[in-house]
């Protein structure tokens, strides 16, 4: 029971960081109908410029700044430098994009920053637990989830009460119909990616935290849990993105305590493969948008 | 399916893509022989053995991601099963005694020639690519292409993940597993024979029916499945001839390599083959070998360029002043700057979906027989009964009432109008008897069988032919490949019709002299023109038309009618015409039904009709007025 109680706290800090990410994956496929293989880019950079500030001396209480200011503009740039000439393309076009997007960071950053993995000190509170009776919980898991619960209804907010979120959400329902409405589409992409690298930079300030460490394949993680968490709750979903997310944390933490031992390294491998089967069985994913063929 | 169904045009399809293969084999072998011959060095010649075998997996890749146009990510996760696969099959016991003592099963104990080796690790693989396809096949088909491409990616991971993970088998990250020396390859002649067969595979699928039909429905998979094509089947039928050449290519990737580890098929392999692929052109096999040969080129050159000293076809070049941007693992940059550029720039790659035996045909084969415009067709005189009768059928949207108890007969030899104002409900009631809405009540009926449930290209099949209100052709097809494709979809499940000649409806059609353009070159009327002829080809008892004069002038529009009427006399088929336009209608049909806010308010003939009071205050009175 008390096993169960501390797994089920463990999988919703870990599902937690996997729902912002996969919430800004959802944004951008909703403007865009780009799943983007680049989303873990903008933690690998932060990554890198958190490394560079703690070397410069810099506390943890200005690096976190850092990291949204880095995630946002790296998005940003990312936007400008390659999506932005692909826009309307298609699928298979803007897949291989995103794709190129990421190896062409992590090759750039590997030749001209680091091959090497880079090291830098965890802040001190991160390891630090506390105890409810018999319960131990991590001071971390409390923080990461306290904070995702305020950048979701933060987010909720801000997709359903201002301008921006209206414009978003109709492009995201349709999007040349939303154009013909008045709808910018530059303003509407590019607040969609800023919005995606502020979700990834905080996602990637606990990511950071937890990891102590960056390299320049360092995206792939982050990128893969949040693809696949958008998809798990049904692509264009952003609903589904946030449930997708927590699913595949739960699912993680309970497969890795329920396996028997000599499987537990395994637990990533059967975690794909189940969302594969889950694939079999319900094609659209958790929440499934119908894609009415129009004719 | 008879033999001579498998490839449509035998001599064309059998014995020039054979042609063409050979030629491309000879284009990399006779290439990657002269390079080694002007160069020297036993790196060289390791560079060419490199380039011959990536040639097989990405040709091998190509078979899938060409014809049916899905990305896939899982290829080189099926080249990390075949590897492996074949490394624990083909190891001797002794060295994986050393490696892996603890491995299940027995392993450890067998010990395989390297041929039955290979021949066990692609079986094995496509028992894996089965399950896969199953699971590509449910979510594409449900959320598109993108949800499929995440299942390949999952599938490359899982393959990382496992061979990682499980040290027993795979002898894990760092260690791998490995040959006992001597153990790699004696000579080329293998990689010879394995690149010849892919290529020939590759040319073979693309020509034949399977790979027609793929092709048609990447072009558009909502048109294919109206034409009676079943895209998950042709997928399927790609994704396993394409896996069983990938897994040959990367037993002997493994068997030249002498080894395999977890990295040796994970991203930076999947990054370069398929910048290979699409570099060259995806949509055709010369475009892959093509990409290949540019790729394996670009990466050595810019490999070079990274290293400190070096020199190029004997010349030394200094470049300390550009160190700092010349630095070792340039080719990364490279491949990753290549894949963008041309994303951004060229998607379809170099050379789209030329094809090095095409071209050869259209070269030597161009002034022959056999390309006369054919005479025109006479109109049949014994059409067999169909009926089709849709009764009460109700449609809802959320909660929006879009058709209730609408009902409507149709029989063959009569024209059957359907008319009413913009949102009437005309396009939902097509989209009921085409199978793409399931109504929530009622039924409908062809020839007294209840068709209700029916999937599109079931109801294509069994006779019920539609075309679109906005068009939809196959694209990339020529005019004549996009009759083809329906035609050979008539002479599998149409055979209790008269089928008529293909060249003979194209020319009925007035197409003959644009008969081998895309079909995206065309202009409006004749793109309408070309999906009347494509529907006729599949000889159906019934054709749907939907809106098929939107966006013709007046007198293209009484061309169409005439046409209509004929190519549907030219095929026995009734027809049920769907429009808004009052005039052109009652030009047409024999009856009409009138359709307003989703209910069937007259019938009868044009001049009932057209005097029906109801049908004057719904509809007359609006355009009246207008």
């Amino acid at each position: 029971m008390i096993e169960l109680a501390q797994n089920l706290i463990d999988g919703l800090g870990r599902g937690s960081i996997y729902a912002l990410l996969a919430l800004g994956v959802a944004v951008i496929f909703g403007v865009m109908h780009l799943l983007n293989f680049a989303h873990g880019e903008m933690i690998t950079v932060s990554g890198y410029a958190a490394f560079w500030a703690l070397n410069a001396g810099w506390s943890w209480t200005l690096i976190v700044p850092l990291i949204l200011v880095v995630s946002v503009v790296t998005s940003l740039l990312i936007e400008r430098l390659a999506f932005s000439r692909v826009r309307g393309a298609s699928d298979f076009t803007l897949l291989l994009t995103s794709f190129g997007v990421h190896f062409l960071v992590s090759a750039v950053l590997l030749l001209y920053v680091s091959a090497s993995v880079k090291n830098y000190p965890r802040p001190g509170w991160v390891a630090d637990t506390w105890a409810v009776g018999s319960l131990r919980v991590e001071v971390f898991d409390t923080v990461v989830i306290v904070v995702t619960i305020i950048t979701l209804l933060a987010t909720t907010a801000l997709l359903q009460r201002t301008m921006f979120g209206l414009a978003l959400r109709a492009a995201a329902a349709d999007f040349d119909t939303a154009r013909l409405m008045g709808v910018r589409s530059n303003s509407v992409i590019r607040g969609a990616f800023a919005l995606s690298g502020l979700l990834a930079g905080i996602a990637g300030v606990f990511w950071l935290m937890r990891a102590g460490s960056t390299n320049p394949t360092a995206g792939i993680d982050p990128m893969l849990k949040g693809v696949l968490a958008a998809l798990i709750g049904g692509l264009g979903s952003l609903r589904g993105a946030v449930l997708g997310g927590f699913a595949l944390g739960l699912a993680e933490v309970l497969l890795r305590s329920w396996l028997p031992n000599g499987l537990a390294s395994l637990t990533e491998g059967v975690v794909f493969a189940l969302i594969a089967l889950l694939f079999i069985f319900r094609p659209g994913g958790l929440i499934s948008v119908g894609h009415a063929e129009r004719v | 399916m008879t033999p001579n169904n498998l490839f449509p045009n035998k001599q064309r399809d059998i014995g020039f893509s054979a042609l063409g293969a050979l030629g491309l084999f000879a284009l990399l072998v006779g290439g990657g022989l002269a390079y080694q011959a002007i160069v020297g060095t036993g790196s060289a010649e390791r560079l060419i053995t490199t380039m011959l075998i990536d040639a097989i997996i990405v040709v091998g890749i190509q078979i899938y991601v060409g014809n049916t146009g899905v990305l896939s990510f899982g290829h080189v996760g099926f080249g990390a099963i075949a590897g492996y696969a074949f490394a624990l099959f083909a190891i001797t016991p002794e060295e994986k005694l050393k490696r892996i003592p603890d491995a299940p099963w027995g392993l450890v104990d067998v010990s395989l020639n390297p041929w039955l080796a290979l021949l066990l690790a692609t079986v094995i693989c496509l028992v894996v690519a089965v399950i896969v396809g199953v699971g590509l096949a449910r979510s594409g088909a449900e959320s598109g292409a993108v949800a499929a491409t995440v299942i390949t990616l999952a599938l490359l991971f899982v393959t990382h993940e496992v061979a990682r993970n499980w040290p027993d088998v795979t002898g894990g990250d760092r260690a791998g597993l490995s040959f006992a020396i001597g153990g790699s390859l004696d000579g080329r002649i293998a990689i010879y024979i394995a690149l010849l067969a892919a290529l020939l595979v590759a040319r073979w699928y693309a020509q034949s029916r399977s790979g027609r039909l793929a092709v048609a429905a990447r072009e558009d998979n909502l048109a294919a499945r109206a034409m009676g094509v079943n895209p998950l089947v042709q997928q399927m039928a790609a994704l396993l001839i394409s896996v069983a050449v990938v897994s040959v290519g990367a037993g002997l990737k493994v068997y030249e390599e002498g080894s395999i580890l977890p990295d040796n098929f994970f991203f930076n392999y999947t990054l370069l083959t398929l910048v290979m692929l699409i570099v060259g052109g995806r949509n055709g096999v010369t475009g892959a070998v093509v990409g290949v040969i540019v790729m394996t080129a670009g990466r050595e050159l810019t490999r070079r360029l990274g290293q400190d000293g070096y020199e190029l076809f004997g010349i030394g070049l200094d470049d300390a002043p550009l160190d700092w941007i010349f630095r070792e693992n340039l080719q990364t940059v490279f491949l990753g700057l290549s894949m963008l550029g041309f994303m951004i720039w060229r998607p379809s790659g170099l050379l789209d979906d030329w094809e090095l035996d095409e071209w050869l045909h259209r070269r030597l084969n161009l002034p022959k027989t056999a390309d006369e415009q054919p005479d025109s067709l006479t109109e049949l005189e014994d059409v067999p009964q169909a009926n089709l009768r849709v009764s009460d059928v109700d449609v809802r949207f959320g909660g929006f009432q879009a058709l209730s108890g609408a009902g409507l007969e149709a029989n063959s030899g009569e024209i059957v109008g359907l008319i009413g104002p913009n949102g009437a409900g005309k396009t939902t009631l097509v989209n009921v008897i085409t199978g793409l809405v399931e109504p929530s009540a009622g039924s409908f009926e062809v020839n007294g069988h209840d068709a209700t449930a029916l999937a599109p290209f079931e109801l294509a099949r069994g006779g019920l032919v539609r075309t679109f209100q906005n068009l939809r052709l196959f694209g990339a097809l020529t005019v004549r490949e996009n009759v083809e494709v329906a035609a050979m979809i008539a002479q599998q499940h149409r055979t209790d019709r008269v089928l008529r000649d293909t060249d003979a409806l194209i020319a009925e059609a007035g197409l003959w002299p644009l008969r081998d353009r895309r079909a995206r070159e065309l202009d409006y009327g004749n793109s309408r023109r070309l999906e009347l002829a494509r529907a006729a080809a599949l000889s159906p008892a019934f054709l749907l038309l939907d809106e098929p004069t939107s966006g013709m002038s007046d007198e293209e529009s009484l061309a169409m009618v005439e046409q209509v009427r004929h190519m549907a006399a030219t095929v026995g088929a009734g027809v049920l015409v769907i429009d808004h336009d009052l005039a052109f209608i009652t030009g047409i049909s024999d009856r009409i039904y009138v359709l307003d806010q989703g209910r069937i308010i007259a019938d009868g003939s044009p001049t009932d009709v057209q005097a029906n009071p109801a049908v004057q205050a719904a509809y007359l009175g609006s355009t009246a007025d207008a």
